[in-house]
């Protein structure tokens, strides 16, 4: 019998060569997608409090993926939200909480670059309401080491927002953003992959809430996030969890911690089924006060109102600035149908409550607000 | 600066993991290992915490604002 023998490096080179053959194990550096997509995906979302049912959304949305020539894809998405129901005018006030219709349609599109070792992405998006307009620039990119075992990634946004309350408290205000990001991507080991994002966005303009009383909001906003995002493959299950928390913290002193947690578990036969859990909590802003109010004028008179304390001065009695905590539960079933399809649905409950807050004692007197969420999402690829 | 105190050392612990060489990252290149995700899924989950949260953002930059927050 003979056997051929390979010296070691020819060895070594085949099995870098064959292995380079494989699907995606180049991982991490960023290529051109091989296959068009086209995705649809609708989301019935509604909020209530105890008393009140708050807001009710319709929302079908669009995505296109197109790879265009060797180096280049460009995406671009469309949607669509019907917005209705009521919204407390402070706090959670049942009584004079504001009705509200309305539709806001969105859309972005961008377009890649892919070079042999990073990609460069140039966005824009614009989205109207019938009281506000957004348009947006972006600059993203990335860079990868020569083992493609870690990806640098940097980014670069401005927006331009445009604000014109039905109500006529305000008129053609405007916010402006500078949104600037730096990131790394790290293969950690054949099962994990791990991320640290860090985001810093400067605002200046009108922040305010014009359907809400004694709404006044500093005309700046400086937000900082650190982001680590964990991904583990778990050769027992073949399953991955999908692990990540995030950090906030901006010049209203509000600090927030988010821990997001999911599990993707393949089942066969195109099958996989995906629980996650999410848990955040925040503090309150510095000019947020809690629904105890004036002494003489009552609600929602913020306290002090009476006895000439300044009707400019900084104060918010919304309750996205209040101190709680929240906690959302989610199951996604997802079925791929052949190699072109995929199909899914998504359920989500969602419950806010000032007594939920981490470290410290949340806002007193708001009513839980609790949410559910609905999607089916339907993906075709070419 | 407390930020940096804490980012520093996951820097530190990112860069110091052993190299994975191509053929292990068969893996890796699973859809779900990936940090993308569904976009459409992403971008309700983001309109809708953004629009019931104080804090925002975290993954990217470049969507534009709503009338919702």
């Amino acid at each position: 019998m003979t056997t051929s023998r390979q010296p070691p490096q020819e060895l070594a080179a085949s099995l870098l060569a064959a292995a380079l053959l494989l699907p995606g194990v180049q991982a991490l550096a960023d290529e051109p997608p091989q296959n068009g997509s086209i995705s649809l995906r609708y989301l019935d979302y509604a909020d209530r409090q105890a008393g009140l049912e708050r807001i009710r959304a319709h929302s079908p949305s669009v995505a296109v993926t197109a790879p265009v020539a060797s180096d280049w894809s460009i995406e671009g998405t469309l949607t669509a939200d019907d917005v209705s129901g009521a919204s407390p005018r402070y706090h959670t006030a049942v009584s004079g909480a504001s009705h509200m219709q309305d539709e806001r349609k969105a859309g972005d599109v961008a377009v890649t670059r892919y070079f042999r070792r990073g990609t460069l992405t140039a966005g824009a998006a614009y989205s109207t309401e019938h009281d506000y307009v957004s348009r947006a620039l972006s600059l993203n990119g990335t860079v990868s080491s020569e083992d493609n075992n870690t990806t640098w990634a940097f980014g670069l946004a401005g927006s331009r927002d445009s604000i014109d309350p039905v109500n006529h408290v305000v008129v053609d205000e405007h916010k402006r953003t500078v949104s600037v990001l730096a990131g790394v991507t790290r293969v950690l080991t054949p099962n994990d992959i791990g991320q640290l994002t860090l985001t810093r966005t400067n605002g200046d303009g009108y922040f305010n809430d014009p359907y809400k009383l004694f709404d006044n909001r500093p005309r700046s906003r400086r937000q900082n996030t650190v982001l680590l995002r964990w991904n583990h493959y778990v050769d027992a299950t073949g399953g991955t969890t999908r692990l990540g928390y995030r950090y906030y913290s901006d010049s209203y002193r509000i600090r927030a911690h988010t821990l997001s947690g999911e599990y993707v578990q393949p089942l066969g036969g195109g099958w996989s089924v995906v629980p996650e859990v999410r848990l955040y909590t925040q503090s309150a802003a510095y000019f947020y006060y809690d629904p105890v109010y004036d002494g003489t004028l009552g609600p929602p008179f913020p306290p002090g109102f009476s006895s000439g304390a300044g009707p400019d001065r900084l104060s918010s009695p919304d309750q996205r600035l209040s101190g709680f905590g929240a906690v959302t539960v989610g199951l996604k079933v997802v079925r791929e149908i052949g190699k072109l399809w995929t199909v899914d649905v998504k359920v989500e409950g969602y419950e806010q409550r000032g007594s939920w807050r981490l470290f410290h004692d949340g806002s007193p007197g708001l009513a839980p607000l609790h949410a559910r969420m609905f999607q089916v999402g339907l993906t075709r690829r070419w | 600066m407390r930020a940096l105190i804490l980012i520093a050392p996951t820097l530190l612990a990112l860069a110091g993991c052993a190299t994975v060489q191509p053929w292990e990252k068969g893996k890796l290149a699973k859809p779900e290992m990936t940090f993308g995700g569904d976009k459409l899924d992403t971008r309700y989950a983001d309109h809708v915490y953004t629009s019931r949260e104080a804090a925002s953002g975290g993954a990217g930059v470049g969507g534009g604002g709503c009338g919702c927050n």
